[in-house]
């Protein structure tokens, strides 16, 4: 039974990452209809600015969370106004090549910049944790969590309480008709994006916590942001934060199976993602649209 | 008007020239490395290092133009193809490795294993549309290759494991030589297929099914059969050119035989040399592999990238090549066979017309 409540909780600790990786790809998906493969190219780069601030000026890694998302929103809203709108009427294929594109410019400019040597954050707590009898949670993990749902509840505030949030909603409902009553097509898309690519910040900061920083660290997390919009329902925040947290459980059960084992994590993430979308395409939460 | 047609034609006219005075030559200079050649006094046209790249061209004309059939010609965005050339090279490598066959009987059942494979998971994957596709074949061709290299059975690893699977060398005469005209001559079927299924009642079906899936259903295209027919074909070829792979590079492992960059690889190549036409994704296929060979350093000709030390090149390579991406995608999105076809001339005003399209 300790160990059953074990695994409950290191699945929705280990869920709040995916939530926060997946609220900034859900994003950018459901309203601009682009499956942004430089998703993890972002968060990775999220992860290092966490790192350079907390390694040059020692700044707590938790508080340099609001400088990821702001860095990423202008680098996110300036790629959306500058190159990703220059293809967004054009067939699904070539936004999954142009955003495949950016993410290897990225991913190679970080290289350039950081060496390919891995980059780890280690504040003085990280060893902590609150003890339940045999289960210890550390504190870095539970903080994560947390920062992940204030995340998540942070966008959809902005979704549904300020006016370019529902500007944003409007353009996803109907694109042509939220341009005849005024929005502003280019800045709004630009605004989605860049609000997406600081959700990517953000889990990249709280992904530097927990495992090593490299350049390429961040693409196993653009395959699992898909599962995980998948997996939750296209469309709504709430939708993607099941989707992460069910995602975190789920990979935790499979794991703890004998003889399993975390090398068929990809294995087992993708055939429960093909799964869903076989029998339940809508997602756990979602409304077929 | 007139003297347009003519300047279309004649443009046409030079490129094929062009395009076959290539051909011959990467077709018959590899010739005169043979000793007979050498010692009859015949000029080295081509050495060892050149048809290794060739033989990589080829292997890549059969995967763009095996991705054009379900990707181009059908429309449905595959991008898991790398799967079936792993499980064709997997099925080549552990028929001659484990079971000793002899490469000419363990090749054909390679591309038989391929399109097994493509029509047991395209049943239900091709139900999906759209991104959906695209993301669960994605998914597939992750899990394809994990699956390969992890499953174990008694302790043993099934198919190699982690350290890969070694395959005998075969033994003939002028081997680098050999594997090149074997993999040709896999292009050469890729491409005849192409033009067989654009000139057939299936071909027509596919492309129904392309622009509209209901309307061709209406038509009495049995849609669902002709989905799973392209993507087994396609998975087909991709697995033959993966079965010629396995025995001419000895060595398999998760790394080589399931890349994901190859996925993209060879769409880009289709979409470069232009989508649902015969010889595009062939022409895309030569023209990227020897900018990626080139800007790698593996090219006899190579240029010095300036304040770039030499460490640093694969680096700016890959930069130059996601640059190269994103503007292809922006302005040539009907691909370069455009121009060589005489249907378009390259100019800023062709440029500012693809940008406008789909520009927002």
């Amino acid at each position: 039974m300790a160990y059953f409540v074990q695994l409950v909780i290191f699945g929705l600790l280990a869920g709040g990452v995916y939530v926060a990786v997946g609220v900034g790809f859900g994003l950018v998906w459901g309203v601009l209809n682009i499956v942004n493969l430089a998703h993890g190219a972002l968060v990775i780069t999220g992860g290092y600015l966490t790192w350079q601030l907390f390694t040059a000026f020692g700044l707590d890694p938790f508080l340099t969370l609001p400088v990821d998302a702001v860095a990423l929103f202008v680098l996110g809203y300036a790629l959306q106004r500058g190159v990703i709108n220059r293809i967004i009427r054009a067939p699904l294929l070539f936004t999954f090549l142009l955003t495949f594109g950016v993410n290897l410019v990225i991913v190679n400019i970080l290289l350039m910049i950081f060496g390919s040597d891995s980059r780890s954050v280690n504040p003085a707590y990280s060893g902590q944790g609150l003890e339940f009898g045999s289960i210890v949670i550390p504190y870095v993990r539970l903080a994560s969590l947390a920062a992940a749902i204030l995340l998540a509840a942070g966008l959809a505030f902005v979704l549904n309480r300020t006016r370019i949030g529902l500007a944003i909603q409007a353009i996803s409902s109907d694109r042509d008709a939220a341009q005849l009553v005024g929005i502003d097509l280019r800045h709004a898309y630009a605004v989605t994006y860049g609000l997406g690519a600081a959700c990517a910040g953000v889990a990249g900061g709280l992904i530097a916590l927990i495992q090593a920083v490299t350049p390429t660290a961040g693409e196993p997390y653009t395959l699992l942001a898909f599962v995980v919009v998948i997996l939750g329902g296209l469309g709504r925040v709430s939708a993607t934060v099941v989707g992460g947290l069910a995602f975190g459980l789920v990979e935790q059960f499979a794991q703890s199976i004998p003889g399993s084992g975390s090398v068929f994590a990809n294995a087992i993430a993708f055939g429960l993602m093909v799964l869903v979308l076989v029998t339940r395409p809508q997602g756990l939460m979602g409304r077929l649209r | 008007m007139i003297a347009a047609a003519l300047s279309a034609r004649r443009w046409r006219r030079v490129f094929l020239i062009f395009a076959l005075v290539v051909a011959a030559y990467a077709l018959l200079a590899p010739l005169t490395s043979l000793d007979a050649a050498q010692s009859a006094g015949v000029p080295l046209l081509a050495d060892k290092l050149w048809f290794r790249i060739a033989t990589l061209i080829a292997m890549f004309i059969v995967l763009a133009t095996a991705w054009n059939i379900i990707g181009g010609i059908t429309g449905y965005a595959a991008f898991g193809n790398v799967a079936f050339f792993g499980i064709g090279a997997y099925t080549t490598g552990m028929l001659i490795a484990k079971a000793k066959w002899p490469f000419a009987a363990a090749l054909p059942l390679a591309p038989v294993v391929a399109a097994l494979f493509a029509a047991l998971v395209g049943l239900p994957l091709l139900r999906l549309r759209g991104h959906y596709f695209a993301v669960a074949s994605l998914g597939v061709g992750v899990a394809v290759g994990e699956l390969v290299q992890n499953i174990d059975y008694g302790g043993q690893p099934v198919f190699g494991g982690a350290t890969g699977l070694f395959l005998p060398i075969y033994a003939i005469a002028n081997r680098g030589l050999f594997f090149f005209y074997v993999m040709v001559g896999a292009a050469a079927i890729a491409i005849a297929v192409t033009w067989w299924v654009l000139r057939s009642r299936f071909g027509y079906g596919l492309i129904a099914i392309r622009e509209n899936e209901e309307a061709a259903s209406v038509l009495g295209v049995n849609t669902t059969a002709y989905k799973v027919a392209a993507f087994a074909l396609a998975a087909a070829l991709t697995g033959l050119a993966g079965g010629i792979f396995s025995q001419w590079n000895v060595f398999i492992n998760q790394d080589n035989v399931f890349p994901i960059e190859y996925n993209v690889q060879m769409i880009l190549m289709a979409l470069l040399g232009g989508t649902g036409t015969v010889f595009g994704p062939a022409a895309g296929a030569v023209l990227l592999q020897l900018l990626i060979q080139f800007l790698g350093g593996s090219l006899p000709i190579s240029l010095d990238i300036p304040f770039v030390s030499a460490s640093a090149r694969p680096i700016v390579a890959q930069i130059i090549l996601g640059l190269l991406l994103v503007l292809v995608v922006i302005f040539v999105p009907r691909g370069v066979i455009d121009f060589f076809g005489g249907r378009a001339r390259l100019s800023l005003a062709y440029l500012r017309r693809s940008l406008r399209e789909t520009s927002l």
